[in-house]
């Protein structure tokens, strides 16, 4: 895929996460469209396209919002890590590799920003931020990953998309 | 991993390190102001784009517009319970004759900048909403924001050109030197992750009830004396706890926030360490 394209993606996906998402909250949490669909990316076209992507979406969503670009980055690297797990097909399905890494790198995520608080002066209860934050991020996120991943399997490279999927 | 992805990953981080120490040093502020001045229009048009597909989603068990109905009436309780809760505490205030008076007396004339929400966090850790006024208007870190009720909201966190964040009082950072204003037992009102709020440090002895009303103390200088924050929604004591459990009920609309105000008369006289 070419950069240009996959930056220009990536800066609506951060405008839309910033503007939009919070809106649509499910049991009161807001899903992370930018994280899930980076990963369903992952997953369809592999890591070498997505790390572009994943740059660019989180500068730009640092800048529009209240996390620092830094932070935002820091936040969204680990799936560069979990990428690996797709190279060494440790999982054959694709849609449950999408479910698990979704799942997490959500945590992941959420882990990050919540070292960011505690670190800056904020309290460390773990209970209510597991119980009321990631937990259920990582449920409603991987409930809108089912979706988002049969959308993005027709991005799928033409030569891989012959083969079964689920 | 290929060569390339390596690089990829490698560069990733390291502009995380960098990018987070330039923002230490706010060398990033005027992009960030930049930012929001290019993107808050196109927010904008999209959240106004989607907001009715938000209002079929949010409210799919709703029947007709409940959800307006029901913002409508907690503003006008908002209304109703500041201007009762006032009446109450200008009586407490004047029968009492506290040095509370005069620390109003220093702020005779409250002056407010009105300012619209632009924009939210869209994490689930944080409770920030953004702002379209900032240090070119004369908003500066620390102010306090309240609602058009007069409800309190919470403070200005970081200062742009244009812009600035919010911390609501939800948020886990924050905490508002607090007292019951029935009982006069104080306390301080800490945000949490589950978005609710906490009156931490209250004494097993003060009288605590559910349905009292907390407000500011104005202790520590960082927030002036009688704005309302909510009212008491549980108290739990166990006898082996030095301090009682009082969960608060915000009374301002948080989650609905479209306009706020900048107390700008006051600027927080923030205590220096010990």
């Amino acid at each position: 895929m070419r950069y240009w394209i996959g930056g220009a993606l990536a800066i609506v996906l951060a405008l839309v996460q910033a503007a939009s998402v919070e809106q649509f909250k499910i049991l009161g949490i807001a899903p992370n469209l930018m994280l899930v669909m980076l990963v369903a990316w992952l997953v369809v076209r592999g890591l070498e396209d997505v790390l572009p992507m994943l740059f660019v979406a989180g500068l730009t969503l640092g800048l529009v919002g209240s996390q620092t670009p830094g932070l935002v980055l820091l936040a969204l690297l680990p799936i560069a890590g979990f990428g690996v797990l797709r190279e060494l097909h440790v999982v054959h399905s694709d849609l449950v590799l999408v479910l698990v890494l979704v799942a997490a790198s959500t945590v992941a995520y959420e882990l990050v920003l919540l070292a960011s608080v505690v670190v800056s002066g904020g309290t460390l209860d773990v209970v209510p931020a597991f119980s009321h934050a990631i937990v259920p991020a990582a449920l409603v996120n991987m409930a809108l990953a089912v979706p988002v991943f049969a959308v993005m399997r027709l991005a799928r490279p033409a030569d891989s998309r012959r083969r079964l999927a689920y | 991993m290929t060569a390339r992805t390596l690089v990829w990953t490698g560069f990733i981080a390291i502009a995380a390190f960098v990018l987070m120490a330039a923002n230490r040093l706010t060398l990033l502020d005027p992009v960030e102001n930049l930012t929001l001045n290019v993107t808050s229009p196109v927010q904008s048009a999209m959240r106004d784009t989607t907001r009715p597909i938000a209002d079929w989603v949010n409210n799919i068990t709703d029947a007709g517009g409940l959800s307006r109905e029901n913002q409508r009436l907690r503003d006008q309780n908002e209304r109703l319970t500041n201007d009762l809760t006032r009446a109450r505490e200008d009586a407490v205030q004047a029968q009492a004759a506290q040095d509370l008076n005069a620390v109003r007396k220093q702020f005779p004339n409250d002056t407010f900048l009105a300012a619209s929400v632009v924009s939210r966090d869209s994490s689930n850790l944080r409770s920030l909403v953004a702002i379209d006024r900032g240090s070119a208007d004369g908003v500066k870190e620390g102010m306090i924001v309240v609602t058009e009720g007069r409800s309190l909201v919470g403070t200005v966190a970081k200062v742009y050109s244009n812009y600035s964040w919010i911390m609501l009082i939800t948020d886990p950072k924050s905490a508002v030197s607090a007292i019951v204003q029935e009982s006069r037992a104080e306390g301080v009102v800490a945000g949490n992750y589950d978005g609710a709020l906490k009156m931490e440090f209250v004494g097993q002895g003060a009288p605590v009830q559910q349905g009292d009303f907390v407000i500011t103390s104005g202790v520590g200088g960082g927030y002036p004396p009688g704005i309302v924050i909510g009212r008491v929604s549980t108290v739990g004591k166990t006898p082996q706890d030095l301090f009682q459990h009082v969960n608060v009920d915000y009374l301002a609309s948080l989650t609905q926030l479209e306009h706020v105000l900048v107390l700008t008369s006051f600027v927080p006289n923030r205590l220096p360490p010990p």
